[in-house]
This record gives structure tokens, C-alpha cells and sequence, in this order.
């Protein structure tokens, strides 16, 4: 089977459940959610058992199936499964802030949209040409605007809303007009065509100089790396969590396909030391900013959006450092921080949906005694917050482990002392999390913490994840190879 | 260029054109009184009553809600045209271009059904 | 028909009307007609290079295609976010960007 086959499936799926939500008017809206999962759970182990990487042939040289292609491809699938568990958790929260008569809220729209979400990661993955790049980029941040805004009767998801649309129009601006230059300078579309013509570049540098200026800016955007951040914050703070527990790894995870897609022509060309350097800067940034901001944070979500900031610093240090070291390579470990990044970050949101579902807030203080409260959530948001951390033996370690390896390797002294640094921070933050959950007591009514089976599943799967990969990380180390 | 030449004429109509009404509308400002502006004359006209509410009414949700689908499915024309240009000579090496498009317009197509049922288009309610 | 220097200057300036706007301006409405204007003027800077780009004496039509995208991109995004300014009107009375703060720590 060849890999596009995935893709199609995937929209297929959700058209067909945008049917039968258009038509059977008196189901249960959970059920489009359940038979969502089932679906890409099926596509899931057809990436797995059923791909022919050869097979795509007649896509003509825009559609590339390397083994970073299919790990994203699982990246986006794994992340949508999550996404809708966690969508189905919170439907009731989702209802109490749209109109209408219970059960025809948009319950059902807001559980096919992640699949057209995923379809657009999963596209992204592949692509190789400027076109198909910036059209599955697009899919993806559009069809974000639509459920960050989703709860229409919450100022605070509308006004999310409309800062993601404003700043994301502006990086998509960016983005493209450096796309239009990239476009102008080489006569190419497809990226493989656009390195050719970059390495042996003889002319004038400063249009390249140019072009890449307006990628970073708009990229930096997309990633949120600093000191393009500010819209983070509050995007997280007032979309669905679920959505923003999406955002923060499919969108992250977007930004540094296209990042790494577009560095890879650049880092051949005559201003490679440039681009490193402007990376290098961005990085550093990123990590102070991020690490920073999140040490004063009193609300959860807001504390995770910083940290997302501090993840993407990390992350952009593994690429500024430009070149392999220690046998592992930049875009492999920016691959292998994403996958655990991902499973980390899920846990977090899971088990800040279940808080927020009980308790009507993401304050720091509704997760004050969740040890009392459900001994299980407090483990699991322990282990999440240690692997956030970083701390060895959980899924979190290596990520950051060999980025500083990297950063090593090529000898950038002053960027791995900030780095060193805001992982150090990290750890005051995350653990002010845990210092809430066991230290203080928890308000005398608080009600009960009630979740799905379902959602325990997915929880303890998340958990077996973050011990098994911080201490036998095999199954991503194949990716790291240079 | 040679074929530019041949647009001197619509040119010299468009500066023409452009410049009589800037004329019309600078010389009615300069000349007459009619075109000076007080705050009743600003006023929406009711049947000699105080005029109530603004002058520019609010229109329904509804007009936004047809104008955005408009736009939607208005652009999709962009890739039929290209399309269609190339479609004859394409089609005869491989049914696949037929076959896009086919899937293409099937995508609108469940748009455009869902739109329906979830009742966008209906004006009475 | 003027020098492909033309066409990237006037484009130029239409992006950077486009972002003076959009850091300039309070209403969000006009702050979304600069974003489009910005779009447009990567639309025009990628048209010119096809035009001038040529290849065996025909224009690039790599570049020409990629217009076609945008266009349509720019077309959902502007239905999207209209629908959304829409949302927020109903919801606050205000598009001014100043009234927006519900969100913070």
C-alpha cells in the first residue's frame, strides 16, 4: 500500500463522519468520537504493517517516504488519537459554552475536526515541494483557528481565537513572502531542485539573506520560538484543552517539519554559518524567555504554554547546532525530543481535563491534595512533569540529553551554559506542580474526579510510555542515526 | 513592448474618465452649497420624525454566513479553469486527471450537503 | 511593461503597508484587510518572478501555480476569520484589539 493511501483515508474518514453527523440527528455525538478513534487506530496500524515506501511512484517526485516521513506521519496519527480521547472527556465542558438544544451543540464537528487536522500533519510529512508544503500548512493552521474559537459562549476561546487568527495570517504572510523569494531566486519549486541550485549559489548573498530572514521570522512564528511567543500564552490559556494539547505538539511539530524541510537547502548554501547563527539566537532566546515567564505562572495552562516555549529553545538548539555529533544528528534529535515530547505532554493535558472537568478551573490550586483525591492522577501528572523536567529514566531525558550533546559537539559554549541553565529552571516549575499536588490540602468540597475508562486506558498507556522510553529508548534511537 | 501600444486607447479613456468625474465631484464641492454637510442633513430621513437608531442598520448574521459560503465555493472555479485548458490533452495519456478533479468536486460536494442540513441556507428562522 | 525591479518594489511596499498596518491599526477588521494585502503582495512578488523567470521562453508556471494556492488560502482564511471577528462581535459588541483581554496570568 502505498503511504498517500493513509492520507486518504484519514479524509475520508472525516467526511464520512461529518455525513453522518449531518444526517442522523438523533444519535449520540460521543459515538462519532469512538468510531474517530477506531478509525485512526485502523490507519495507525496501516502505517505500521502496511506501507510500501516504494509505492508511491506516480505522485511525481513532490511526495517523499523516509523513515522521518512515516515517524511523523505516526506522530500526527498518535496525536489525534489522544486528542480525541481527551475531546470526548471534555465534551461537557465544550457544551456548557455552546448554544443550542443538548446534544446539537457541534459536539460532533468538533470531533471530526482533528482528523482534517491530522490529514494536513500527515501531508506535511511528505512533502517536498514548496506548494504542498504551504497548502498542508495552511490546512493544519486554518482548521486550528476553527476550534481554538470553538467555544463560541467563552470570551476567553474567542478571544484565543482571534489572536491565533490575527498572528497566524501574519506568519503565514512572512512565510509565504519568503516562499515567493525562495521561489524567485533558484526558478524551483521542489526543494530537492531549490538545494541544487543554492550549493553552487556565485552570486550577491544578501537576497538569500533576505529570503531566509522572512523563513525565520515566519517559522519562528509557527513554533513559537522567541521573541515571536507572545501570542502562546493566551492562545492556550483560552482554547479547549484538548485543543490546545494539539496545538502544542501538532503544531509544534508542524513548524519543525517545515523548519528542517527548508534548513535542509539553506545549510547547503553559501550562508550557512548564518543561518546557524540566526538559530543559535532564536534558541537562546527561546529557552531564557520560555524557562523565565514560566516561573511566575499561578495558571496550568499557562504554565504549559511556557513550557512549550522552553521545548521549542531546546529544540532549536538541536538544529542550530548544524551538524552531527556523538553519532547522532540534529534532525534526528529533533525527531526522537518530538515523539517524547508528545507522550509528556498528553499525560499533562489528560490529567489537567479531568481536573478542569471537576473542579471549572486550570488554576495551580485545583490541583492542591489531587493526591487525596485520586492517587492515580497525582502519579501520573508526577511522572509528566519529572519527564518535562527532564529528569533520567523518563521519556524527557534523552531529548534534552542529546540536544546538549549536539550543542557540545559543535562547540557552542555560550548557547549549552543557557541551555544547561533554563533546565535547571525547569526543574523549580515543574516541581511546583508536584509541591501543590502533595503538600497542600485540597479545598474541603472539592467534588469528585470522574473519567471514562477509556481516558484511564489512554493514561496508564501514557505513563507505561514515559517509564519504558526514558529507560529503554530503543524504539526511537533509530532515528537518530546522521 | 509591441502589444502594449495597443492599449494606449484604454488607457487615455481611463485618465479620461478618472479625471471628468474628479472634475464633476471637485467643482460641485468648490462651486456649489449643495455638497456642504451639516448634522441634520447626516441624519437618516423618517417621515419628518426624530430619526431613531443609527443610520447604518445592522444587517443579519445570515447575509455574512451566505457571503462566506460564496467566497468558498466561488474560488473553487480557480482550479477548474486550468483545468479545463489542459484537460483534453491530458486525458488522453491517463483517466487520473479526470478522476482528481472527479474527487476534487466530491469533496464540495459533501461541503455543500452539509451546509444544507445544518441549515446555513435557510433564511425563514 | 516595466523592469521585474518594478514589480518586486511595488510588492515590497505592499507587504510593508500591509505589516505597518496591521502593527498600526486598532480595529481587527482592518487589521485582517492588511494581512490579505500582505498575502497579495507575496501573490504579486511570485507572478513577477514567474513572468520574468523564463523557461524555454515561456513564463515559470511553478510559480504561477503556487498563486492559484494561495489565492484559495487566502480565500478560507478569510471566511474563517471573518466568521470568527463575527463570533466576537456578538459575543463583546467590540473588534478593537484594546478590548481584548480576558486572557492572562
Amino acid at each position: 500500500m502505498p503511504a498517500y493511501f493513509l492520507e486518504i483515508a484519514i479524509v475520508l474518514l472525516g467526511l464520512g463522519l461529518l455525513m453522518v453527523d449531518a444526517f442522523a440527528t438523533t444519535l449520540d455525538r460521543r459515538l462519532l468520537g469512538h468510531l474517530g478513534i477506531a478509525g485512526v487506530a485502523a490507519v495507525l496500524a496501516g502505517l505500521v504493517f502496511g506501507v510500501d515506501s516504494s509505492a508511491s511512484e506516480p505522485l511525481w517526485g513532490f511526495y517523499a517516504t523516509d523513515t522521518a516521513a512515516l515517524f511523523y506521519k505516526g506522530l500526527a496519527l498518535v496525536c489525534t488519537l489522544l486528542v480525541l480521547v481527551l475531546a470526548l472527556e471534555y465534551a461537557p465542558v465544550l457544551e456548557s459554552y455552546r448554544d443550542g438544544r443538548p446534544g446539537r451543540r457541534g459536539l460532533g464537528e468538533f470531533l471530526c475536526l482533528p482528523l482534517f487536522l491530522c490529514a494536513g500533519l500527515m501531508w506535511m510529512a511528505s512533502m517536498t515541494d514548496l506548494l504542498g508544503l504551504f497548502v498542508a500548512l495552511e490546512t493544519v493552521t486554518i482548521t486550528f483557528y476553527v476550534v481554538v474559537a470553538y467555544m463560541r459562549r467563552n470570551l476567553g476561546s474567542l478571544e484565543a481565537g482571534v489572536k491565533y487568527l490575527i498572528l497566524g495570517a501574519l506568519s503565514t504572510g512572512f512565510l509565504l513572502y519568503g516562499l515567493a523569494w525562495l521561489f524567485g531566486l533558484t526558478g524551483q519549486t521542489n526543494l530537492a531542485a531549490i538545494q541544487t541550485v543554492l550549493v553552487d549559489w556565485k552570486g550577491d548573498t544578501t537576497p538569500l539573506l533576505f529570503t531566509m530572514a522572512l523563513l525565520m521570522v515566519g517559522l519562528s512564528f509557527k513554533v513559537g520560538a522567541a521573541p515571536f511567543q507572545f501570542w502562546i500564552p493566551d492562545v492556550y490559556q483560552g482554547a479547549p484543552t484538548p485543543i490546545t494539547a494539539f496545538l502544542s505538539v501538532g503544531s509544534k511539530a508542524a513548524g519543525f517539519i517545515v523548519l528542517i524541510r527548508l534548513l535542509e537547502p539553506l545549510l547547503a548554501s553559501p550562508i550557512r554559518h548564518a543561518v546557524l547563527l540566526m538559530l543559535g539566537v532564536l534558541a537562546g532566546a527561546t529557552l531564557i524567555v520560555g524557562n523565565l515567564a514560566a516561573i511566575s505562572q499561578s495558571n496550568f495552562k499557562r504554565l504549559l504554554a511556557y513550557s512549550s516555549i522552553a521545548h521549542a529553545g531546546f529544540l532549536l538548539m538541536a538544529l542550530a547546532a548544524g551538524q552531527p555529533a556523538g553519532g547522532v544528528s540534529p534532525n534526528g534529535v529533533v525527531a526522537l525530543y518530538l515523539g517524547t515530547y508528545l507522550v509528556m505532554t498528553m499525560l499533562a493535558f489528560a490529567v489537567l481535563v479531568i481536573v478542569r472537568k471537576a473542579g471549572g478551573s486550570d488554576e495551580l490550586t485545583a490541583f492542591n491534595g489531587l493526591s487525596q483525591r485520586s492517587p492515580f492522577l497525582a502519579f501520573a501528572l508526577v511522572l509528566a512533569m519529572a519527564s518535562l523536567a527532564g529528569v533520567p529514566l523518563t521519556a524527557g531525558f534523552f531529548g534534552k540529553f542529546f540536544s546538549l550533546v549536539l550543542i557540545a559537539g559543535a562547540g557552542q559554549w555560550a548557547l549549552l551554559t543557557v541551555a544547561v541553565v533554563a533546565a535547571a529552571c525547569g526543574f523549580y516549575y515543574y516541581f511546583k506542580v508536584i509541591r501543590c499536588m502533595y503538600w497542600n490540602d485540597p479545598v474541603s468540597e472539592a467534588p469528585p474526579l470522574v473519567f471514562s475508562q477509556l481516558t484511564r486506558v489512554a493514561i496508564i498507556l501514557l505513563c507505561v510510555a514515559v517509564v519504558v522510553l526514558g529507560v529503554y529508548p530503543k524504539p526511537l534511537t533509530c532515528l537518530l542515526a546522521p | 513592448m509591441a502589444e502594449i501600444d495597443n492599449y494606449h486607447a484604454v488607457l487615455l479613456q481611463l485618465l479620461l474618465v478618472i479625471g471628468l468625474a474628479a472634475t464633476m465631484l471637485g467643482l460641485s464641492v468648490l462651486v456649489g452649497r449643495a455638497g456642504r454637510r451639516n448634522a441634520i442633513k447626516d441624519s437618516a430621513y423618517e417621515c419628518g420624525m426624530l430619526p431613531i437608531g443609527d443610520s447604518q442598520p445592522r444587517f443579519s448574521v445570515k447575509f455574512y454566513l451566505v457571503a462566506m459560503l460564496f467566497v468558498l465555493f466561488d474560488i473553487e472555479v480557480v482550479f477548474m479553469y486550468p483545468w479545463a485548458v489542459v484537460f483534453r490533452d491530458l486525458v488522453a495519456q491517463n483517466a487520473m486527471v479526470f478522476w482528481g478533479m472527479l474527487s476534487f468536486v466530491g469533496i464540495l460536494t459533501v461541503a455543500y450537503v452539509y451546509a444544507l442540513k445544518k441549515g446555513a441556507l435557510r433564511w425563514d428562522n | 511593461m516595466g523592469t521585474l525591479n518594478g514589480y518586486l518594489l511595488v510588492s515590497g511596499l505592499l507587504f510593508t503597508i500591509g505589516l505597518t498596518g496591521v502593527m498600526v491599526r486598532r480595529n481587527i477588521i482592518i487589521i485582517f484587510m492588511c494581512l490579505e494585502l500582505m498575502l497579495s503582495a507575496a501573490n504579486l512578488t511570485l507572478v513577477a518572478f514567474s513572468r520574468f523567470g523564463l523557461v524555454n521562453g515561456l513564463p515559470n508556471h511553478h510559480g504561477q501555480l503556487l498563486v492559484f494556492f494561495t489565492i484559495t488560502v487566502a480565500a478560507a482564511e478569510v471566511a474563517v476569520g471573518l466568521a470568527i471577528i463575527v463570533a466576537l462581535y456578538r459575543a463583546k459588541q467590540t473588534v478593537h484589539v484594546e478590548d481584548l483581554k480576558s486572557l492572562g496570568g
